[in-house]
């Protein structure tokens, strides 16, 4: 029964502070504090329902198929990352939307979300997973209409039309396995084999619906156009957490269809495979060109993160041990280094009012700790040993060429390597010009404004750090992720 | 026989003479009468379904006592039982929550002939879910008409007087078509009872006369009953009639009265007819294509609307197509999915007029997305009433419309044939009903340009309660809890529909 908490305890705080917000909005200590608190025991009853385990049956919906959450090893991988990332952006959050007359709700639906996370993580059916995954939408959403101007409101549209629109084309392969499989119930290894799927005859556009349908939470082409929208008109914490966190909420979807309910054996060799392998290079690619020609800085990040979760996705789609490796090991190190960087975004904007990434002319000399950290993460995400985007990199590289996937062996590592080329050159150019803005410099003047306060750059500090160490120190992350990639998953 | 077998004909006896007696009331006495009546209804159903559900078994009741072919029956079994309960239970929150809104739309002096309308609409709904005999549906089929008709004028605007005029030309047509085939049948059978009809009919198929006159009696009726329901391409009425009548009559007229038309279709199929005689004719088919089209055009032209009340109208055009779809399946599976169906979408529908009543309230009674920009602060109720509503209708899970869409679609994987039309047409309409709905929920919480409405209503959310009558409240609440209900225990219902249609052959 204890897993009923991390999901329904920050469900209820966060109404609490909805319905309540209003009156401790005149303390603003008082909020902060009931914001701090709740985010803070949520990671804990997160950890601890990871670490105790437990399935509960919540209810049965019509026959054959029953609601219930349980704990298994990707339930407990993504609940954790998503509660940690969480905490840390929530810290930064209180000091970023410290001006804000509205914040009151912005902390009510912050806090509600990661209930609708959690549950999807800990969910033990594809139908209490697609509750809880248009519950994250609904829930998200005003984090993202948070500002109400014009741009925020198209982009919340923008966001509900593509996250709805993508569930709804999943919802056709989750109501069509309903039947062909006989139940929703998460089983390592899926349904089907290859034997058994030629009976089912649509089964393999479903799956390629249910890809397609939840990619467009993970930024996969042709879904990804919300992300380039949503993120610059977000507050800058709720970007971090859309890109760092909810982005993956996509890639556990695609993960849990996949390899729990269908059957990576069913699809291996597949045109649906070929197809998933072309959209999620093709995204890799294109996120990165995108990025690279993008001057507004928010926007160069989103691009970015459409770029990266794609080659989760690419590893995912490897359906090799090695490569499912790499893709979980990606999916922890872009969570910290995405979240890290937008983030830092956000901490410019306040600071220095400035957006593009071209106006940021001697911005080491204002923040210099925060700058370091923003590089340290860029080289990481750029996957420069030892940084720990080169671990991921290098097992979906390894995956790819033992994957026996034809030509995407070779295009596979191919687009990687490009696509790394094109991330140092859209990340890069913003640490050049903030620490070596030169004696006269070209273009817009130096920059000026205050020092971020310790609240703001503390996060930032220590996910550039972990940026840096996860990668100098794998050891138990691999070894755990790796585990996970045995223990059946890919069959 | 057990006393309770009498309540079907004391609760259609109850309703119809509440109306008599309320002609020499007051307004206000009349409306107490009135819901009075229909909380009885439901208790009565209640009792019914209660029996029928323990003993297990329908049971038919003559009236006045005269044999075949000449009585009139009333039938009932766990079906019946639960959509008088379902119908007279949406029926009473539609009219608590619409009290104050009726007393401002019609005139004093009419006010006790709304109730009476309400009362007459509540007796012939119930008779036409009870009958057991096509020429008693006939007569409630007129009164029902006729009442709708009342219902849809009674604001005495000019649009309302077209819509009726409107109304009462379609329905006409359809109950004429009724008319003919019941003729037509009486012709051929020589029998208007169900039961003795149905030995008719199927002694008839069986020497393999009268294969075209059966043809047209199926078709004329099912084209009828479809008229008068609202199908596609015959819904032309739909939306002036639900979008300019007072909440109370939009949401009984587009969440009860097209569906006691259903009803009495899906009975004729069963009872008349057989499951097997329709699927033979084809009829199923036709109604299928029509439902189809029906979702996919009702949802475009909602999405092209601006007016808040014709785009929930043609909605009912969208979700009366998802019904005929169901149907039109041929399985039992399609014919569960689309009674549930029935239940959702008047529940939800009940709700959407009503708490949309209360937005434009607070928007200086305008009903186009601009004006109501924001007034899902001012009237927070109404707000999330109406949030809950278009999240049902789209098919959001823990929602009443995610069982009827989780419905159709296992039903359509049991029809091979119809299987992928089938999941197309519900992915694309969810797909377009998410458009229009979540587009002017987006705008309800959007901050309306500011000084627009300060005098009525602040964002503090004081003012914005007391805009909601008591009634009004109460029925908002309970139209929620009952969403919630269907969308998260719907196994009850889902088996009692199942036993109920297993009585019905």
């Amino acid at each position: 029964m204890f897993l009923l908490l991390p999901v329904f305890f920050p469900l209820a705080a966060g109404a609490a502070m909805l319905l309540a917000g209003r009156r401790m909005g005149k303390s603003r200590a008082l909020l902060n504090g009931f914001f701090l608190a709740a985010q803070a025991l949520e990671t804990v009853f997160t950890i601890l329902a990871a670490a105790l385990g437990g399935d509960v049956t919540l209810l049965s919906l019509t026959g054959n198929l029953t609601m219930g959450l349980r704990v298994d090893g990707v339930g407990r991988f993504f609940g954790v990352l998503t509660a940690v990332m969480w905490f840390l952006t929530a810290v930064y959050a209180v000091s970023y939307l410290k001006e804000d007359g509205h914040a009151a709700g912005f902390y009510g639906f912050y806090l509600m979300v990661p209930g609708a996370l959690i549950g999807l993580d800990l969910a033990a059916d594809a139908l209490t997973f697609y509750v809880f995954f248009e519950l994250m939408t609904l829930t998200s959403l005003p984090l993202v209409l948070h500002e109400r101007t014009k741009e925020a409101v198209r982009a919340g549209l923008k966001y509900l039309f593509y996250s709805v629109g993508g569930a709804f084309l999943a919802l056709f392969g989750i109501f069509y396995l309903a039947q062909a499989a006989g139940s929703l119930t998460f089983l390592p290894g899926g349904y089907f084999t290859a034997a058994s799927a030629a009976s089912a005859p649509l089964l393999l556009p479903a799956a390629l619906c249910m890809i397609v349908g939840f990619g467009a939470k993970a930024g996969m082409f042709p879904l990804h156009g919300w992300l380039p929208v949503a993120h610059p008109a977000a507050p800058a914490p709720a970007s971090a957490v859309l890109s760092g966190v909810i982005t993956k909420a996509g890639v556990l979807a695609i993960l849990r269809s996949i390899y729990d309910l269908i059957g990576p054996a069913a699809l291996r060799g597949t045109w649906v495979q070929s197809a998933w392998l072309i959209l999620s290079l093709l995204t890799v690619f294109l996120g990165s060109m995108l990025a690279y020609r993008e001057p507004v800085f928010k926007k160069r990040l989103a691009y970015s993160t459409v770029s990266q979760v794609s080659y989760v996705l690419f590893g995912l789609g490897l359906m090799d041990p090695l490569g499912f490796t790499g893709a979980l090991a990606h999916v922890a190190f872009h969570s910290v280094i995405k979240t890290g960087l937008f983030l830092f975004a956000g901490a410019v904007i306040r600071s220095t009012g400035r957006t593009r990434a071209e106006e940021f002319q001697g911005l080491g000399r204002i923040m210099p700790v925060s700058l370091g950290a923003y590089t340290a993460a860029s080289l990481a995400l750029i996957g420069i040993p030892p940084a720990s985007g080169f671990i991921s990199k290098w097992y979906l590289a390894q995956g790819a060429l033992a994957s026996g996937t034809g030509v995407f062996r070779y295009l596979g590592p191919a687009v990687l390597l490009i696509s790394a080329l094109l991330t140092a050159g859209y990340l890069l150019p913003p640490v050049i010009a903030g620490f070596f803005p030169g004696k006269e410099p070209e273009g817009p003047a130096l920059i000026s404004g205050e020092k971020p306060p310790a609240m703001m750059a503390l996060p930032i500090l220590l996910l550039g750090a972990a940026a840096v160490l996860l990668g100098c120190f794998p050891g138990p992350l691999l070894g755990w992720i790796g585990r996970l990639a045995e223990a059946g998953i890919v069959g | 026989m057990s006393f309770v077998q009498n309540f079907p004909f004391f609760s259609i006896i109850l309703a119809m003479f509440s109306g008599i007696v309320s002609s020499v009331l007051k307004g206000k006495k009349a409306r107490v009468l009135s819901i009075c009546a229909i909380a009885a209804t439901m208790v009565l159903s209640a009792a019914v379904l209660a029996y029928c559900a323990a003993t297990g078994e329908s049971y038919v009741y003559w009236m006045g006592h005269f044999p075949a072919p000449w009585g009139n029956e009333i039938r009932a079994g766990v079906l019946e039982g639960l959509t008088a309960l379902l119908f007279s239970a949406i029926m009473l929150l539609s009219v608590i929550g619409g009290v104050k809104y009726t007393q401002t739309d019609v005139e004093p002096s009419k006010q006790n002939l709304f109730y009476i309308l309400i009362d007459l609409m509540l007796s012939s709904l119930l008779a036409l879910v009870y009958t057991n005999d096509l020429f008693t549906a006939y007569v409630f089929v007129e009164i029902n008409t006729i009442a709708g008709c009342g219902l849809i004028m009674i604001t005495q605007t000019g649009r309302s007087l077209t819509a009726a005029i409107r109304y009462m030309v379609m329905s006409s047509l359809g109950s004429g078509l009724f008319l003919i085939g019941l003729s037509l049948l009486y012709d051929v059978t020589g029998q208007l009872l169900m039961s003795p009809a149905q030995e008719a009919v199927g002694e008839i198929v069986e020497s393999g006369q009268y294969e075209i006159p059966l043809l047209v009696i199926v078709a004329v009726v099912s084209v009828g009953l479809a008229i008068k329901s609202g199908l596609f391409p015959f819904h032309y009425w739909i939306p002036d009639t639900y979008g300019y009548a007072t909440p109370t009559a939009s949401a009984i007229l587009s969440g009860l009265v097209s569906k006691g038309y259903i009803f009495l279709l899906i009975k004729f199929y069963y009872r008349v007819l057989s499951p097997e005689s329709v699927v033979r004719s084809h009829i199923g088919n036709v109604l299928f294509l029509f439902g189809v089209a029906g979702m996919m055009l009702g949802s475009l032209r909602a999405i092209m609307q601006t007016d808040t009340r014709k785009m929930i109208a043609y909605s009912s055009v969208a979700q009366i197509g998802y019904i005929y779809m169901g149907i039109g399946l041929g399985t039992p599976e399609g014919m569960i999915a689309a009674v549930f169906h029935i239940f959702s979408h008047g529940a939800t529908k009940a709700l959407l007029f009503l708490s949309a009543r209360g937005l434009y309230r607070v928007s200086g009674d305008r009903t186009d997305f601009l004006a109501l920009r924001g007034s899902g602060y001012r009237n927070r109720l109404a707000g999330v009433g109406f949030l809950v509503g278009s999240l049902s209708m789209v098919g959001f899970p823990m929602l009443s419309g995610f069982i009827s869409k989780l419905l159709f679609a296992t039903s359509a994987m049991a029809s091979p044939g119809k299987m992928l039309t089938t999941l197309i047409a519900l992915a694309v309409s969810t797909v377009l009903n998410a458009v229009y709905f979540l587009r002017l929920l987006t705008g309800l919480y959007r901050p309306a340009r500011s000084g627009a409405y300060d005098a009525g209503a602040g964002p503090d959310g004081a003012a914005g309660e007391r805009v909601n009558a008591p009634g009004f409240r109460v029925a908002v609440l309970c139209l929620i809890a009952f969403n919630l209900i269907l969308g998260l225990f719907s196994q009850p219902i889902v088996r009692a529909i199942t036993e109920g249609l297993a009585m019905f052959s």
